[in-house]
């Protein structure tokens, strides 16, 4: 298995990176997943459905609003895949925003 | 600890939930709605396709009693009679409702509400909205009543504890606020637990994240009975590869052809008759029996064959279409390789017509409530369900916060012990989630499609030893921290997975999703089994169901 390097911005001041283990079927949300299991328990993001229809796992994936169970994981022109909240609304904490209802 | 009061408490803000709030609400009492997830888009609503109905556009020969009788012939004896009624009874009224606060309905090319057949229904009698995003289109429905009405308040990110009683009656939760890692004690004349279903019990799931089965085990600690708990339906055509979409559902398998390894439409062995377009039950039971014998698929599976429906595919159900197309398969030219997943619990707390549980003020909607689909459920009956049921709920919960029916002073001494690990320094090694991953093994593995009873004896030994871990975990505090809530959800989790499991050793026989091999044929007698939980033990019994079902 390949290692992909993956930023995650946590606070404006703050971005983390982290090496994690990656094969080419992982979408945005398993990377995350792989994170909170095997590197940072203290990371957080939203999810639901896992398959498009919620819209919970919207954020900035490599500069661009997507959701991360729909995207597969994959690095920028930098060489890193790189995550940060949606810059619209209250931002809760890393990823996760203030619920729009 | 802080106290919050409303009126009426709502667990869970699917379908049901906010169908309770929303006519909970036009009663004028206050209502508050929690969800451990975004309020609205966090249950397994948000995924369903359909809801079965009845209407101006039914065809003229369907009728609440042919509804029922559907209901009733998949139950397999099983299902409620006073509970089919209600259903068939309620749905259209339910259906006016929701199209008057703007629900649109999918409509054919001549411009008539479309309808569809769905395996097991006699008559076609599915319809949508949102072009098959129909959950999305009812929350979206309901959520645009609720932002409009002053006595409701919603609250994102909190998760229940515990359920409180007092004087024998229910009044109110204990929840614990995700966002500032607090606990609060919501005191209500009512509570409605709308809490959805049990698929993350199972390493392979159609369901979200959120469906951890926490209603059951909330209702279990405040002396609820709970019954057909082993009545666990398998999707039996789900994808099983590529991991990313494992479990997502497809719809379309009594279109398609499904083939075992060696290439044969494994079905004619099974049901010559309807093929592929069976029940869930029966097709689960087939497809698992394939993989054990050996002629499964290189995941675990079998194969589907859409290519010969690809049009009618690509029309009707676009979105799965796709999403397969995205994930590297495609359908108008590939075989998909599927198999069963976790999907719904037909089981659950034991509710009356009105949505009424056996505990005083305790009412239940949708998914965590039990009876009306016994042994079987139809495909699109969970929407019509949560609807029906949740404005039941909603409004007989209302009415007992009119009459004032308040339980005496609350007695909150004994929670706190029995969530110490949330408010003391942890010193395990294990994590919360870990435990969850094991208990989704021990039920992938002796008590999914294919049970036994030793394989369901062992699964009780092992739940036992992952309670007993339960004392060596370690969480990591902070806010918003997924460690809190995989915790508390793994409690919840542990009391349902053994209420399954003691369910299904009660039951000597195989009867529709429950199948083992010990007993692979029908019992003469109709039982229902009954789980309770008191002063820390489970007590499990069978009886025979009212109503004279057979
Ligand atoms: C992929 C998929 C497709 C489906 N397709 C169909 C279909 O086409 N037609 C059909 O009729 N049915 C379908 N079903 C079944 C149907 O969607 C569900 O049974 C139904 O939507 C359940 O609704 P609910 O309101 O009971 O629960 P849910 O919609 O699951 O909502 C439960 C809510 O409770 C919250 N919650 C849970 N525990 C707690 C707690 N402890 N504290 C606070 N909040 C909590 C959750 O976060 C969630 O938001 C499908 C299911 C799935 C998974
Ligand atoms: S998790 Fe629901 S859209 Fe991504």
């Amino acid at each position: 298995m390949a290692q992909l390097q993956v930023k995650i911005q946590r606070t404006e001041t703050n971005t983390k990176t982290y090496d994690v283990t990656h094969s080419p079927d992982m979408t945005v949300l398993d990377v995350l997943e792989e994170i909170y299991h095997h590197h940072d328990e203290t990371i957080a993001y939203r999810f639901s459905c896992r398959t498009g229809l919620c819209a919970t796992c919207m954020m900035m994936i490599n500069g661009k609003p997507s959701l991360s169970c729909m995207t597969i994981a994959e690095p920028n022109d930098e060489g890193y895949l790189f995550v940060s909240p949606l810059p619209k609304g209250k931002t809760i904490k890393d990823l996760v925003k203030v619920p729009a209802n | 600890m802080e106290t919050i009061n409303t009126d009426v408490l709502i667990i869970g803000s699917g379908a049901a939930g906010l169908a309770a709030t929303v006519y909970a609400a036009q009663s004028g009492q206050n209502v508050l709605v929690i969800d451990k997830g975004a309020v609205g888009k966090s249950g397994s609503t948000t995924g369903a396709v359909q809801i079965a109905s009845l209407g101006d556009w039914s065809d003229p020969r369907d009728n609440e009693d042919a509804y029922r009788n559907d209901i009733e012939e998949s139950g397999r004896g099983l299902s409620d009679p006073k509970l089919t009624q209600t259903l068939a009874h309620d749905i259209s009224e339910r259906l006016q409702d929701l199209i008057s606060w703007g629900l649109k309905l999918d409509v054919d090319e001549q411009k008539e509400v479309a309808l569809s057949a769905t395996s097991g229904h006699s008559l076609p009698r599915s319809i949508s909205a949102r072009k098959g995003k129909t959950g999305l289109g009812i929350l979206q429905t309901l959520i645009r009543l609720v932002k409009k009405s002053r006595n409701v308040k919603t609250w994102s990110d909190v998760i229940t504890l515990e359920l409180v009683k007092s004087s024998g009656r229910i009044s109110g939760a204990i929840v614990y606020d995700l966002r500032n890692n607090l606990p609060y004690f919501i005191e209500s004349t009512a509570v409605i637990l709308a809490t959805g279903g049990i698929g993350q019990l199972y390493p392979v799931t159609s369901n979200p994240v959120q469906s951890t089965s926490d209603g059951f085990a909330l209702g279990l600690g405040v002396g609820a009975n709970l019954v057909d708990m082993e009545q666990v339906q398998f999707y039996p055509v789900s994808m099983v590869a590529p991991r990313s979409i494992a479990g997502f559902c497809i719809s379309f398998y009594h279109y398609s052809k499904l083939y075992n390894s060696l290439g044969e439409r494994f079905m004619k062995n099974y049901e010559p008759e309807n093929m592929e377009d069976t029940t869930r039950d029966k097709l689960a039971i087939a497809i698992a029996n394939e993989v054990v014998a050996g002629r499964g698929t290189p995941n675990g599976g079998v194969y589907l064959d859409g290519t010969e429906a690809i049009t009618q595919i690509k029309k009707e159900f676009p979105h799965e279409y796709e999403l397969c197309l995205d994930r590297g398969i495609d359908l108008a030219k590939h075989r998909a390789e599927v198999g069963p997943a976790a999907h719904f619990m037909m089981g659950g707390i034991q509710i009356d017509e009105h949505a009424a549980s056996s505990v005083p003020g305790l009412f239940v909607a949708g998914e965590t409530a039990g009876g009306l689909h016994g042994g079987n459920r139809l495909g699109n009956n969970a929407l019509s369900e949560c609807v029906v049921f949740g404005a039941r709920a909603g409004m007989g919960a209302a009415e007992m916060s009119l009459k004032g029916m308040n339980s005496d002073h609350t007695d909150l001494e004994e929670w706190k012990d029995k969530w110490s690990p949330l408010f003391s320094t942890t010193k395990g090694k294990i994590r919360p989630y870990q435990l969850k991953q094991r208990i989704q093994e021990i039920l992938g593995e002796h008590v999914g499609v294919i049970r036994s009873d030793k394989g369901l004896q062992q699964a009780k030994v092992q739940l036992k030893d992952v309670q007993a871990q339960l004392a060596e975990v370690n969480i990591k505090k902070d806010f918003m921290s997924r460690e809190i809530l995989d915790y508390i959800e793994v409690r919840h989790m542990i009391q349902t997975a053994q209420a399954i499991v003691g369910a299904a050793y009660m039951r000597k026989e195989s009867r529709g999703a429950h199948y083992n091999t010990d007993y692979p044929s029908l019992a003469a007698e109709t039982q229902k089994t009954n789980v309770q939980f008191s002063n820390g033990e489970f007590t499990f019994h069978t009886f025979a169901p009212k109503g004279g079902v057979s």
